[in-house]
């Protein structure tokens, strides 16, 4: 452990990308100043999968690691939907997972807002209406943001989350 | 005789059940009006969930079957529904009457039930978790799963395999290069053509960078299970960096729509400076690692599978080889040529399959270095000839196992066995004599994909 600690300090602050970092820190500069404003510094979001890939997942765990970093712009993956604010909704609406879905959605105390993620909830990516798929998302609950991409980038996630942030 | 799969195909007149063993297929005809077939679960254990898969997606009634509730099709599904009949063409199936499922579970005094999913406390895929117990002691668990159940076998029916692509791709993004590669070798045995060496070297390059980028994830996840956060900021870190990496060689930082026909190793030097680099990180992080005592704690002796039990259970992957059991698609001249050496523990314990994903880092790595190549092939494809085919590849959980039947160009039948689909049935095994709190742990230790599982 306290080799850990040695390398940390001798290390400093490091960055491989000076480019994407200036840029990163720009929009977590905005999210982090719109997040105090309209939720009091604290935005809870409720990631929940509706039959996607896993790697909307995968970049949204990567939200959480030392380049991006989202805990400390006050916006936190909460355990659960009573806990949120906000939804973030991956994956095509597969029949089996509808009525879970619209629950997690219930349980959310108002207000409530929920933001979907990738091609696969608006139907927008290369999966096609089956027997098994209920997307489009919003025929079952109401969408207020769209982040497009397959997956989007975390990159591509903090914008999105920015403007979303912007038109509320 | 180790099983790996066994599926069902609609002839005109008949069903055709294809049992895949390894290094053997055996196949038996059934008549269409009574569809039936004898029990292998019996023997085979991890057959059940193929066994009750193709009454839900045929009507095929197993017979003798102890277990006969439906696996794919849930609480809301119209029953006698068999989507993948050929006479099956429905697109908007209407909810049905809630029939409730009835969960395995010990009964008797003071054990209760837990039940866990389908949505779960992290940013996690959904599946469910039905655990029987006596106190904190696990004394079962049934494994629930197929919520992310999107029919893609049907979907792919009446495909090219250019059309079918960009889907099979995204079955499950921990995969994507895997499937691929099992999608390329069928193209390779439909077109009758070999595939040069600089282009089997790019892909099995990309397929390690694939392996490497979700091994560094769980190396972070597993000790963060057991409380150990400092091990994820530092594993995703690593798992970011080779994220990146894939992006620059790909264009797609999941490394879809990698694997085509042409050869382009962009800034081989840079490269090779970034795996140096990866590896210097990979050996601090290993000798950091290994000398937290309160970690290890956790890890030794967690979630035991024996090797008596993963051979019973056909598992496959990182799962086998840190019970002891010595299965890797990988094990051929051509990967060790390049310096392949398979990693293996025998205590089956979350500690073991920790040390396996360390020791496949290690060497991939130095594979990875050994599959650079400036080379600028490419080849051209030649028409699809009708047939059966069939392909593995070792993706980063296990063996994956894909056949595809193609008739006038077309996909008839698309069959994908994931990895995940055989050791998912292994899990609860591993738990006996663990607490609940050990859960997490085991489950992320496997870490099994319910994408792929779930199709």
């Amino acid at each position: 452990m306290i080799k850990f600690w040695t390398k940390r300090v001798q290390l400093g602050t490091l960055t491989r990308y000076p480019q994407l970092d200036k840029e990163l820190q720009k929009i977590q500069k905005e999210i982090k100043s719109h997040v105090k404003k309209k939720f009091a510094g604290s935005l809870a979001i409720r990631m929940v999968d509706s039959g996607s890939c896993n790697a909307c997942e995968a970049e949204c765990n990567a939200l959480a690691n030392p380049y991006y970093d989202l805990e400390r712009l006050g916006i936190y993956f909460v355990a659960s939907p009573r806990h949120a604010d906000v939804m973030l909704l991956s994956g095509v609406m597969t029949f089996n997972m509808t009525p879970h879905v619209k629950d997690a959605y219930e349980q959310m105390p108002e207000p409530k807002w929920v933001i979907t993620m990738g091609d696969c909830p608006a139907m927008e990516g290369v999966f096609e209406k089956s027997y098994a798929i209920n997307a489009p998302a919003n025929n079952h609950i109401p969408i207020a943001h769209h982040i497009k991409g397959c997956p989007p980038s975390p990159r591509e996630i903090m914008e999105g989350i920015l403007e979303f942030l912007k038109k509320m | 005789m180790r099983f790996i799969a066994r599926y069902a195909k609609e002839l005109p007149n008949e069903f055709e059940i294809i049992t895949v063993y390894e290094g053997k297929t055996h196949s038996e005809k059934i008549p269409k009006d009574t569809p039936k077939i004898k029990i292998l679960a019996k023997k085979h254990p991890a057959a059940i969930w193929f066994e009750r898969k193709m009454y839900d997606d045929f009507g095929i009634i197993t017979e003798d079957a102890f277990d006969t509730r439906p696996l794919v099709h849930q609480e809301r599904f119209p029953r006698d529904l068999h989507p993948l009949r050929k006479n099956f063409s429905e697109i908007n199936v209407q909810e049905d009457i809630y029939r409730p499922y009835k969960y395995e579970a010990i009964q008797g005094d003071s054990v209760f039930e837990v039940a866990v999913g389908p949505i779960h406390a992290g940013i996690i895929e959904p599946g469910h978790f039905q655990f029987s117990m006596a106190g904190e002691d696990m004394l079962h668990l049934e494994v629930r799963h197929f919520y992310k159940h999107r029919g893609i076998e049907k979907m792919l029916e009446g495909k090219t395999l250019q059309e079918a692509k960009p889907i099979i791709e995204r079955i499950s993004g921990n995969e994507t290069i895997a499937y691929q590669l099992c999608l390329r070798d069928i193209y390779l045995q439909a077109t009758r053509q070999e595939l040069p060496l600089a282009l089997q070297k790019r892909h099995a390059f990309l397929l390690e960078l694939e392996r490497i980028i979700h091994h560094f994830t769980d190396l972070g996840f597993i000790p963060n299970d057991a409380g150990f956060g400092a091990a994820l900021a530092f594993g995703s870190k690593l798992a970011e960096d080779a994220r990146r990496m894939m992006q620059t060689l790909t264009n797609h930082r999941f490394g879809f729509g990698a694997i085509s026909w042409q050869n382009g190793f962009v800034d081989l030097l840079g490269i090779k400076e970034e795996l140096e680099r990866l590896r210097q990180e990979v050996a601090f992080f290993k000798e950091w690692i290994m000398d937290i005592p309160s970690l290890w704690d956790r890890l030794d002796t967690t979630g035991r599978l024996d090797i008596k039990k993963a051979l019973k259970y056909s598992c496959v992957g990182v799962v086998a080889r840190a019970s002891g059991v010595a299965i890797d698609r990988r094990i051929n001249p051509f990967y060790i040529e390049h310096g392949f050496t398979m990693a293996s523990e025998i205590s089956g314990d979350v500690a073991a399959r920790f040390k396996v994903r360390l020791a496949e880092v290690e060497n991939s790595l130095e594979m990875m270095e050994h599959f650079l190549e400036e080379d600028e092939t490419s080849m051209i494809l030649q028409s699809v000839q009708d047939g059966s085919y069939s392909a593995f590849a070792e993706s980063s959980l296990g063996e994956l196992y894909m056949a595809i039947d193609i008739k006038e160009g077309k996909i008839k039948r698309f069959f994908v066995r994931d990895p995940s689909f055989i050791n998912w049935q292994a899990l609860h095994i591993m738990m006996r004599s663990d607490i609940i709190a050990d859960f997490p742990l085991i489950n992320k230790s496997c870490d099994l994909s319910y994408a792929g599982n779930d199709l």
